[in-house]
């Protein structure tokens, strides 16, 4: 890793995924194997924060359950907060949803709305924290054992897995299979492959349909996951070069540096909450759309 | 930007969190919630059935004390019926006793006028008698003096 530390080693450092795969020479987290894993390659950094936070959802929310399961008593504290989110999901999943009944939409547009803001609000911890505590932290540990971290910076380390397109491809991922699912179990195996190749021109131009009604339905699982990447890579960007204006060790400029940082910040609580209720919104919205039956 | 595995195992990480969700998360706050919707609104009725039976009892108590207030009125002139009752027959009664005492005194004195006459007449013949006899002396006897005082009563 480079030792003398340039605006664009910076950059990158802070873009690449702590990446742990199969290489010929076996299981690794080296950075310079990484073009010899493959797609066998799992971004640890990503995945460590993504659990750890749906984790402390799961936590969270059991523990609102096991506190204060009497009807009697007032809610408080984070039964509150809890009790908001999910009369929040319940009027969406029920204005989009309709009449509609399938006990799991409303669970999965919970954990979906609470996990991705989650992740999101790792943007807002300064971009230096966890990254140098990670690379210290292993480089304490590891540091005599593993060959390729040399120093504390040798360790790449992400912290926000919305900015990993993985993370959230692959939650458009599960949300897509669900619509598949769906489509086929409540319209039928037959509604749906109607669906995709008797529209929009008919029954005599089913090729064309169907690569115009494939294009359509692909489309929805990508576009759902490139929007939220796009939007928190593009924050975290933002917040990368805020921090970078304290390398031209001026003070004026670090001030103001300090300044854009609150700004952005301040903006970027708005763009966190949005997109996860965007990707909420949506996901309520493709499966109601698996769920209806009549023509389009 | 690289697509990977991380793809695969976050899908699946997903599954897993919403499943969990699904199953031990979701339905027992929902049904907290819906349980303390249900005894906010049981409450409220209850509130508002305790209020009506209150308006009840408030009707309910005005009309006892209407009746009450009647009823008192009417013990109340009885009472005073019966009162200037009781006067009206004592004061008869006391009417009655007055005249016969009166009655009863004025008796009395007529007949001890009466008395006083026959008893005066008496003396006035004894002493005209006595006088007499002392006039006439011997001339008169024990027979012819009786009847003289006889005769001298009976013209009285």
């Amino acid at each position: 890793m480079a030792s003398e530390l340039t605006t664009q080693s910076y950059i990158t450092h802070h873009l690449t995924n702590l990446t742990c795969g199969k290489t010929p020479s076996g299981w690794t987290c080296d950075p310079y194997k990484v073009d010899q894993m493959g797609f066998w390659a799992f971004h640890v950094d990503s995945l460590f924060w993504s659990i750890g936070l749906g984790a402390l959802f799961v936590f969270v929310f059991r523990k609102a359950i096991s506190k204060n399961f009497d009807a009697n008593l007032a809610p408080n504290g984070i039964q509150n907060f809890v009790e908001m989110s999910i009369e929040f999901v319940e009027d969406n999943v029920q204005s989009l949803f309709g009449s509609v009944k399938n006990t799991l939409i409303a669970p999965l547009a919970l954990t979906v709305f609470i996990w991705i803001l989650l992740m999101n609000l790792m943007d807002l911890v300064p971009v230096d924290f966890l990254p140098v505590l990670a690379g210290h932290v292993a480089y304490a540990i590891a540091g005599d054992t593993v060959e390729w971290i040399q120093g504390p910076e040798s360790l790449y380390f992400k912290v926000v897995p919305t900015t990993d397109p993985n993370i959230t491809l692959g939650m458009a991922f599960g949300i897509f299979i669900l619509t598949i699912y769906y489509s086929i179990t409540v319209k039928g195996l037959k509604a749906f492959i109607a669906e995709l190749t008797l529209h929009p021109f008919g029954k005599y131009m089913i090729p064309i349909n169907f690569v115009l009604e494939m294009v359509n339905f692909i489309a929805k699982p990508i576009s759902l996951g490139l929007r939220l990447f796009g939007n928190l890579y593009a924050g975290e960007m933002i917040f990368i070069l805020i921090a970078l204006m304290l390398f031209f060790s001026s003070i004026p400029i670090g001030v103001l540096g300090f300044g854009l940082h609150l700004v952005w910040a301040l903006f970027h609580i708005l763009i966190v909450a949005l997109q996860a209720f965007i990707f909420m919104a949506l996901t309520i919205a493709y499966l109601a759309m698996a769920h209806e039956t009549e023509e389009h | 930007m690289n697509i990977n595995a991380t793809l695969l195992a976050q899908a699946v990480v997903m599954i897993v969190f919403v499943a969990i969700c699904w199953k031990y998360i979701y339905p027992p706050i929902l049904f907290m919630m819906k349980e303390r919707e249900k005894r906010i609104s049981d409450g409220l009725e209850a509130a508002k059935k305790a209020d009506d039976s209150l308006e009840e009892a408030k009707l309910a108590f005005d009309k006892e004390l209407n009746q009450a207030k009647v009823e008192a009125a009417e013990i109340l002139e009885k009472a005073n019926a019966r009162a200037s009752q009781i006067v009206a027959d004592a004061s008869s009664k006391a009417e009655k006793e007055a005249e016969k005492i009166i009655t009863s005194a004025t008796k009395t004195v007529e007949n001890e006028t009466n008395k006083a006459k026959e008893e005066l007449k008496k003396q006035m013949s004894k002493i005209i008698i006595d006088t007499t006899q002392k006039i006439l002396d011997d001339e008169i006897s024990e027979e012819k003096h009786n009847d003289i005082l006889k005769k001298a009563a009976e013209e009285l």
